[in-house]
């Protein structure tokens, strides 16, 4: 035994670390107080949401990237962002390279009518591609095209499958909407993979905010980053839904086979509202834990789906929803003003499906949203 | 495939008894004098399948466990000259190979696979890798007799493995979907993902052996044999594993010779 070590020992010893494969941007900074939020750092975007009097035609963003790892252009360059740049980031040991587009956003004037017309195909790196919806905006005061790119679930989705196509996702583009297309929600099976990972099931979900997939197996609750700035009053959330729960609500059980048990009895809810918060230094944005509840006080108010129309609806039906300010709540203008106030608005087809628990086959359409603000 | 090696150790059980009860004092006896001799054997195999050298990829073995590995095997050894220093020998022998490793990796070939569904990437964090296979090798070695005691050997092997298996899992890290640009996904707080790599494992192997044999009373001999595998473990067309991983083992045991 010990000659055998002593053997495999001559011949393995660790070698040097290799250089790193990887080319992300870590982390920026703008120099001076600029930011409204932190920047969001996805795989290949970079957001920086900046405060109203910035001038977003000469802006020097700084990089922190994986060690080694060089960007192009060089990192303090000044440039004009009134539309998205593009970076290259190159890898310590040369051999990998990631095209990052950072996007400056300003004073957001976020569309407040969302019709669901428009996507974007993803490819995954399996070979299957899935939906993502735009909305595309042209600002009033600098008639310029913004994209608000809406968040869902997918990202995650697609790690468990395969090559399928987009209608095989829990969030999708269909053509019979209520008015032209309209947005799709259906809760999956994860299968084996999913349950694997303790995701048995993959309720469809369409917000405003951010999927962080980094997190999305270790952390699911804190994957979903919902809201955006938001600089007016809001009044109503309105629009129209067709809801249909799926036959057998199943529950999340990590000792169960397949992760899941049967609860009988039990009908699924989706869930439709809307969330006008402040955004603050230690709460930027809510997230899945957190998002509805009673104690957040954060939260200013809140336009929801009552619990009967959540539990379906077989026709197309319109709900007109009036933000419900939370009890001794108020909308500061000076906070409004700077951009201190966040808005998310969040679609399931299963209420519980953030805790993996619902309904297979539930089925959410939604189309023709609006915000109606003062 | 526990019920197939006991079937063949029973076979080989069956071989030796029948060779030592009922052949021994006719065609044995002759063998013996035309210059064959013949043994039967049992030894157990330490070791395991590893890259040569170690990757780079391959950060920290943070824990190694061999497996209780078998091996049982009867063989003929041929003398060619008449003072019986020179000899060829061959013969038969049923053995596992088995070992359980933990290791921290940079950057290593991962495919995490379910319901025909496959991830794949690079992880950097913690795996853990169970490997085992069944095999029937058949060596062809040269020996010379050093003493009366001592004789030492020198040949190859081939093997065919009727019972494989690769398999464990990742924890404690990341795996970048496809390649480094990809996605980041992370495991942590318990999150774990499983990964089998079976029906890619080779089916034929060969390696080189060689051992020595001191014989401790009139029938019964001490073996030691270090057998070192020529082939990557994986065929070929597998790419994951992005580096060659041979079967180096020592087995140690006990040889009856009639």
């Amino acid at each position: 035994m010990s000659v055998l070590c002593i053997m495999l020992l001559t011949v393995s010893c660790i070698k040097k670390e290799p250089l790193n494969a990887e080319c992300d941007i870590v982390s920026v900074t703008l120099p001076g107080d600029v930011l409204n939020r932190r920047p969001i750092i996805e795989n290949d975007r970079v957001t920086l949401i900046v405060k109203n009097y910035v001038n977003v035609t000469e802006l020097a963003p700084e990089f922190e990237l994986t060690p080694g790892a060089q960007i192009s252009p060089a990192s303090g360059t000044v440039r004009d962002f009134t539309d998205p740049q593009t970076y290259v980031v190159t890898s310590e040991d040369g051999e990998w390279h990631k095209t990052y587009t950072v996007a400056v956003q300003r004073n957001n004037a976020i569309n407040l009518k969302y019709a669901f017309e428009d996507v974007r195909i993803v490819k995954s790196t399996q070979g299957g591609s899935y939906d993502e919806f735009l909305d595309i905006n042209i600002n009033e005061t600098t008639h310029k095209r913004d994209t608000m790119i809406w968040a869902s679930g997918n990202g995650g989705f697609a790690l468990t499958n395969g090559t399928n196509p987009p209608d095989t996702y829990p969030t999708f583009q269909v053509s019979d909407g209520y008015v032209g297309k309209c947005a799709k929600l259906v809760t999956r099976s994860t299968g084996a993979w999913g349950a694997m990972v303790n995701k048995p099931l993959a309720a469809g979900n369409l917000f405003i905010g951010k999927f962080n997939i980094t997190i999305a197996v270790a952390k699911p609750l804190q994957a979903t980053q919902f809201g955006t700035p938001f600089y007016s009053v809001p009044r109503y959330f309105s629009g129209y839904y067709k809801y249909a729960p799926g036959e057998v609500y199943q529950k999340f059980d990590a000792d169960a086979p397949g992760k899941l048990v049967t609860v009988p009895g039990q009908k699924d809810e989706c869930n439709v509202y809307a969330v006008f918060y402040e955004s603050t230094s230690d709460m930027e944005y809510l997230d899945g834990s957190n998002v509805l509840a009673d104690d957040n006080p954060n939260i200013i108010a809140v336009a929801r789906l009552s619990e009967e129309q959540r539990r379906g609806a077989a026709e197309w039906s319109r709900f007109e929803l009036p933000f419900v300010f939370r009890p001794g709540k108020t909308i500061e203008p000076e906070k409004l003003e700077n951009g201190h106030y966040n808005i998310a608005v969040v679609m399931t087809s299963s209420m519980e499906g953030d805790y993996f628990s619902g309904a297979i086959g539930s089925t959410l359409l939604v189309d023709e949203l609006e915000i109606i603000c003062k | 495939m526990k019920k197939y090696f006991l079937i063949i150790f029973a076979f080989c059980l069956g071989l030796g008894s029948a060779v030592a009860q009922e052949e021994r004092p006719g065609s044995i006896w002759r063998s013996v004098s035309l210059g064959l001799e013949y043994e039967v054997n049992a030894s157990i195999n330490i070791g395991g399948a590893s890259p040569i050298p170690l990757p780079a990829e391959i950060r920290k073995i943070n824990s190694y466990k061999p497996h209780l590995n078998l091996q049982i095997g009867t063989n003929i050894t041929k003398w060619l000259d008449k003072d019986r220093k020179w000899g060829v020998m061959t013969g038969l022998r049923l053995e596992t190979k088995g070992m359980e490793t933990k290791a921290t990796v940079k950057n290593y070939g991962m495919e995490i696979i379910q319901d025909g569904k496959k991830l794949s990437g690079k992880w950097t964090g913690h795996v853990q890798t169970k490997y085992s296979t069944q095999q029937l090798s058949v060596p062809v070695v040269g020996v010379y007799r050093i003493n009366e005691r001592w004789k030492v050997n020198l040949g190859a092997y081939l093997a065919y493995a009727f019972n494989n298996s690769f398999d464990g899992y990742v924890y404690d890290g990341y795996l970048r979907e496809g390649d480094p640009t990809g996605n980041k996904i992370e495991f942590e707080d318990g999150a774990q993902a499983t990964y089998d790599f079976g029906e890619d494992l080779r089916r034929f192997q060969w390696g080189l052996q060689c051992g020595g044999s001191w014989k401790a009373f009139k029938r019964l001999s001490v073996n030691a044999n270090l057998t070192w595998g020529m082939n990557d473990i994986f065929y070929d067309s597998f790419k994951t594993v992005s580096f060659d991983m041979f079967p180096i083992y020592l087995s140690l045991g006990f040889g009856y010779n009639f």
